[in-house]
């Protein structure tokens, strides 16, 4: 794929279009959305971590396998992996494009997808299988 | 949807540091640790569903003192970038963009989060 480099005469004249309206405008509002449901997820985390840390299985499972607890930090764990796929995509356009780029979102994609995956999953397991 | 190559900025050399560069710079640095640091989330939970040989072995590598010194700047990574966060929604309702409002919300946003972790850390770790 041929990179054209996006000049100052693109940003500044608005009929190039530069940028994608609907993805740009979905992404700022995904961003902000995950972004305030982040704090709850900070907010369950400190109170998860003070009461496990260092402390062993049992005391997870006691802990975390209570749904009301374990199901909402699974849910949260899901949105916050949404917040770190948008905001890496943030990063790499601005610095990779074209194939390089692709390359980097699929990989992008692969980490957010496991991190949520493993977290989430661990959490389920704990809840629903001790 | 294609991505071009976008124009960079000149060497960060040649700016005159303020607070508001400074912030939008640890905003991205704070989001790519804690992307980075969601992994020690992962493997700590992962751990946990395993058994209890591997949650010995995670908390005797979090206990340890490089341990406890990553997940002390994980906590002030994550605890700043909720900070900046929080500045960001302000600024989406364009408050506080005038000049001298922006610097004192820039200012902000490291102090609290330099107290913030440090009264986690007392209150939960050092005096519990």
């Amino acid at each position: 794929m041929r990179e054209t480099v996006i000049t100052t005469e693109t940003i500044a004249n608005p009929k190039s279009h530069y940028g994608n309206a609907k993805a740009s405008t979905r992404h700022f509002i995904t961003q902000r959305v995950t972004g305030a449901s982040n704090i709850l997820f900070l907010a369950l985390l400190l109170f998860i971590v003070v009461r496990l840390a260092g402390q062993d299985r049992a005391d997870v499972v006691s802990l975390l396998g209570q749904w009301w607890i374990g199901l909402p930090f699974a849910a949260l764990i899901a949105i916050v992996a949404i917040h770190m796929r948008n905001g890496m995509r943030e990063t790499l356009e601005d610095y990779l494009a074209g194939s390089t780029y692709r390359l980097a979102m699929l990989l992008n994609t692969l980490f957010c997808l496991a991190v949520a995956l493993l977290s989430a999953g661990a959490v389920l397991k704990i809840v629903f299988w001790g | 949807m294609s991505v071009r190559a976008r124009p960079t900025s000149p060497h960060l050399q040649i700016y005159r540091w303020t607070v508001t560069m400074a912030m939008s710079i640890l905003h991205r640095m704070t989001g790519i640790a804690n992307y980075a640091g969601m992994a020690l989330l992962a493997v700590w939970l992962v751990a946990a569903a395993i058994g209890q040989d591997a949650v010995t072995q995670v908390n005797y590598i979090y206990g340890s003192w490089f341990g406890q010194v990553v997940l002390f700047g994980f906590t002030w990574s994550l605890v700043h970038h909720m900070c900046g966060g929080l500045r960001h929604f302000v600024w989406d309702t364009a408050a506080m963009m005038e000049p001298g409002q922006r610097e004192a919300i820039a200012w902000a946003t490291i102090i609290a989060s330099v107290i913030i972790t440090v009264l986690i850390w007392t209150v939960f770790v050092w005096m519990a």
